[in-house]
């Protein structure tokens, strides 16, 4: 680099500027930084505007109790009525998550050790297609996919496995899941696919050659080599399922339900943001240690966000 | 490439700028809480007839959704612009629930236009000047009566339980068979509820007509905690439409539902005609849901020619009850002479006016309403 | 032989999965298409566009709603470009201080569950009367789209070829120049494909606009969710299969660049 600044400078023709034999240019740091935070200004606004201030209110509200002073009261209302949405939420995220990652191993195994390269071609096609279907449409689908006497229930009962009277809808926690898995597999996917693609191939081949199964390969050779990216995309989607509104409300009629849906029904019908942005920092700390481990993840030391 | 984006962001700057009518034309802005055939009430009939009248006027209509939590939208919209001090606000008639109402009165966000209007003297109701305890007299009209029925198919139910003790032995036999659709999901489930209430502490007379008491609360108390166990042999259905819903699909085979919804659905094709309604004993509620104009509404006298139209015998006969299956909101003697005996009897083919009059009831006051909510989310969850 | 019973299993499971993705979307496209769908029957009685004559009607809301929802993507796009390059361009670029707490920033709005921050917003936005605006709407549109773009935004100019910049720096064009006539070309493919899933995310926005924009805006998830809740499944599948166009489109278009090796630098 200090070469090519040399013999672009013997080439560059004489400006107003110092001579080569200046100092180093000590009074050009300053302007840069002052650029680039005047060009960082408009998103660093936006961001204090926007989510830095209502996290801000979130929290101080969550903590103003009803009559204007300061006091947990709100989450003694929220752990007394919701405190069984509060487990089941985190339960079913969990759950989504572990489940998605399971299937995400091994679909991307398969893609990266599948030796029929026509399968592996459909399914690398096929299990693309819920990445951009918004969760609102997900939901939808999946409102009458899962009913009782819906989609899937009728092609069961059309193939002669189940009775009509024995159909079981899935229109609780267990569609609940079924949707997110649904929606988050390819997104966990493809960044597992991805990390495994990237992998150096010699000791996959190493231990093939040594007669391992593929199996055994994936599980003991494959899979550690991706920890990273699986705990980034898992964390990531922990966070998304915090925080989606649609499927809980169109899928999970009953009780107890994602607390997502408590939170908007606080809000809209009884304009109580006291008992909600409680619940709101509730789930910030169930998302804050998930998110920590991403967060060490994520700032790589070349300062390129991943 | 770079002028090709500034082209196609300009042509979104054009886009993004509000579809708002000529100039010549004045807008009348309409906002309602309620289910969609409330909406469509307005976009389908009466929009459509109020700008035809009023050549120039366009009529525009905005559903804030079902249940209190649309009345509380309204309410919020109303507020903020009082508190900001705009001189004209952007809703000039809203269809609200009692409760709402109540509230914007309390707030001083309402007109007191009821005298005003020639239909004002059409409704001698005590739901037009009682709105749960609150006294809201010259200030709403009832656009419709509704009530709340339970729906059940007489092919698998051929005897439907009377009475709400009759129901808790027969969802205790027929587990999952019975649906509704909780607080949240709309008022045919709340509705439910205080009837459970009602029911349970026997103390309807205190409930409905006052004075508050707060001794009650330890009854109302054991009345829900009682629902716990009920509630774990039914389905929970996702809102008003959703009951309607799984009734039809074969989900379930009974659950509270909205008698002019009911009968909406059925027409449109939706519910299949073989389904049935009852009321059940000691009776379930039925609410007026009212036309109010605000305070500041842009366009006052335009307001006041709406509700006036909506409100007058022959809209209330072919709107109300003929198309969209609501009891009258003005009294029933005006509007029955408008109609004729078959779609006057239609709206009482399942529920006689005998049912309505001994088991159709009010909602309980505010107060217990609101106690009544919170007890339900502490005990029967 | 054995090829061909190998693929037994092989085809069992490719069936599966395929019934398990396109089971529910083949469920959308028999809804719009039903008029009259009763129990108990396994398909519906009755086909037809019925229900796509009500929803295009004069009166129906599906036209607004899709402008709308069209209007507001491409503002979200926009704004969200505007300040993102500048932001990524700085971020890659030029020596920023407190570059760490700078980058923890952009990536705070991923660790949080969002729905919490739209409810406060959409309170802030009450007070300041932009609550039911389109204005309103854009602006949670563009935090949410803010985040994937100034990430997309730092990769794509730090993958420009410093050299290139050089060049022309040294032969005299000032800094605005150099970008203008080099980076920004140079890195506009990036650029591209993070407009793209900004107008993507915009479109598709439920929870922002539920909080921030109802009544007045309309959207067309909005749309499709009162159709849903409302027991109006014919409408709901309609109103779904047009958002899910662009959705179907993109991917399409992107099945040709999406490569292994650039997702495992995307999160990992």
């Amino acid at each position: 680099m200090n070469a090519s600044r040399t013999d672009a400078e013997a080439v560059r023709p004489a400006r107003a500027a110092p001579t080569v034999s200046e100092p180093s240019p000590a009074p050009r740091r300053l302007p840069e930084s002052v650029w680039a935070l005047a060009l960082l200004a408009p998103s660093l606004l936006l961001l204090a505007s926007l989510f830095l201030y209502p996290l801000s209110l979130s929290i101080r509200s969550a903590f103003t109790e009803r009559g204007g002073d300061g006091g947990t009261g709100n989450f003694g209302r929220a752990f007394d009525l919701y405190g069984g949405d509060i487990v089941f939420s985190g339960a079913v995220a969990c759950l989504t998550v572990a489940i998605a990652d399971i299937l995400a191993i091994a679909i991307a195994g398969y893609l990266t050790l599948g030796r029929n390269q026509t399968a592996v071609a459909w399914l690398r096609w096929l299990y693309r297609w819920p990445l951009f279907i918004p969760f609102v449409v997900a939901a939808q689908m999946m409102r009458s996919f899962l009913a009782k006497n819906g989609l899937m229930n009728n092609a069961i009962v059309g193939l002669g496995l189940l009775e009509p009277t024995q159909t079981v809808g899935f229109l609780d926690w267990r569609g609940v899941i079924v949707t997110f898995v649904w929606k988050q597999l390819p997104f966990v996917t493809l960044i597992v696919a991805g990390a495994m693609a990237s992998l150096d191939r010699s000791m996959i081949e190493a231990a093939r050659n040594l007669g391992a199964g593929r199996l055994r390969v994936l599980i003991e050779i494959v899979v550690p080599q991706i920890r990273g990216p699986l705990v980034v995309a898992s964390v990531l989607t922990f966070v998304t399922l915090m925080s989606v509104l649609s499927v809980p409300m169109m899928i999970n009629a009953g009780s107890p339900t994602m607390i997502t849906v408590d939170m908007a029904y606080r809000i809209t019908s009884l304009s109580d943001y006291g008992t909600a942005n409680a619940l709101g920092v509730i789930s910030y700390l169930m998302t804050a240690a998930v998110a920590w481990l991403y967060l060490r993840q994520g700032i790589r030391r070349d300062g390129v966000p991943p | 490439m770079i002028r090709k984006l500034s082209m196609l962001m300009a042509s979104a700057m054009l886009l993004a700028l509000p579809a708002a009518p000529g100039s010549a034309q004045t807008t009348l802005n309409v906002a309602t809480a309620g289910d969609q055939n409330m909406v469509d009430y307005i976009n389908d009939y009466l929009g459509p007839k109020f700008e035809a009248a009023n050549p120039g006027v366009s009529v525009v209509a905005v559903g804030t959704g079902p249940g209190d939590s649309g009345s509380l939208k309204i309410f919020e919209k109303l507020d903020a612009q009082a508190k900001a001090g705009v001189e004209a606000w952007d809703v000039d008639v809203a269809v609200v629930h009692q409760r709402g109402a109540a509230q914007m009165l309390a707030s001083d966000l309402l007109a007191k236009y009821r005298d005003e209007i020639a239909t004002g003297k059409l409704v001698t109701r005590d739901t037009a000047d009682n709105a749960l305890g609150a006294d809201v007299g010259g200030y709403v009209m009832p656009m419709f009566h509704s009530q709340i029925a339970i729906a059940y198919n007489p092919a698998i139910v051929p005897n439907p339980p009377k009475t709400y003790e009759e129901l808790v032995k027969w969802v205790a036999d027929n587990p999952g068979q019975f649906g509704y659709n909780g607080i949240k999901g709309g008022m045919s489930g709340v509705g439910f509820v205080m009837g459970w209430v009602e029911a349970m502490t026997g103390e309807s007379e205190k409930l409905e007509k006052g004075p508050y008491d707060p001794a009650l609360k330890a009854k109302i108390e054991e009345a829900l905690a009682a629902m716990k166990p009920f509630n774990a042999g039914v389905t929970m259905t996702p809102g008003n439409a959703g009951t309607l819903d799984m009734l039809n699909r074969g989900e379930i085979t009974m659950g509270p539902v909205w008698v002019d919804m009911f009968y909406t659905w059925v027409a449109d094709g939706k519910m299949s005609p073989e389904i049935k309604l009852a009321i059940i004993g000691p009776g379930l509620p039925g609410q007026p849901m009212y036309y109010i104009i605000p305070a500041k509404a842009a366009s006052q006298d335009l307001a006041r020619k709406f509700v006036e139209l909506a409100t007058s015998p022959e809209v209330q006969a072919e709107g109300i009850v003929k198309r969209f299956n609501w009891y009258p909101g003005i009294d029933a003697p005006h509007v029955q002479s408008q109609l004729d005996e078959a779609t006057w009897a239609k709206l009482f083919t399942d529920v006689t006016p005998d049912d309505l009059a001994t088991k159709g009831k009010p909602f309980p006051l505010s107060d217990y309403f609101t106690e009544i909510l919170e007890t339900y989310e502490r005990v029967a969850n | 032989m054995t090829r061909a019973l190998a693929w037994i299993p092989r085809g069992i499971v490719l069936g599966l999965l395929a019934f398990a993705i396109f089971g529910p979307i083949a469920n959308l496209v028999l809804w719009a298409f039903a008029e009259r769908w009763f129990w108990p029957h396994a398909l519906p009685s009755q086909y037809g566009f019925e229900f796509w004559g009500r929803v295009f009607s004069e009166r129906g809301r599906a036209w607004n709603s899709l402008g709308t929802s069209v209007a507001i993507a491409l503002l979200t796009v926009a704004v969200s470009l505007a300040i993102s390059a500048p932001a990524g361009y700085a971020l890659a670029r030029l020596k920023v201080p407190l570059r760490a707490l700078m980058m923890l920033a952009f990536l705070l709005p991923q660790a949080f569950p969002n729905l919490p921050i739209y409810m406060n917003v959409a309170r802030v936005f009450y007070w300041i009367g932009l609550n039911g605006t389109i204005l309103g709407v854009v602006l949670v549109h563009s935090l949410h789209g803010l985040v994937l773009s100034v990430w997309i935004a730092a990769a794509a100019f730090a993958s420009v070829d410093r050299s290139l910049e050089e060049a022309a720096r040294n032969i005299g064009a000032g800094p605005l120049r150099t970008f203008f006539t080099v980076s920004l070309p140079l890195a506009a493919p990036g650029i591209m494909a993070s407009a793209v899933f900004v107008f993507l995310e915009s479109l598709d926005e439920f929870t922002g606009t539920y909080f921030v924009g109802v009544p007045d805006v309309m959207t067309l998830p909005l749309l499709m969710f009162n159709a849903s809740m409302g027991g109006n499944y014919q409408i709901a599948a309609i109103t779904a299969l047009i958002l899910l166009i662009p959705s179907v489109a993109f991917m399409l278009v992107i099945e040709r660049f999406l490569k292994a090796d650039v997702i495992a630098k995307i999160g990992g």
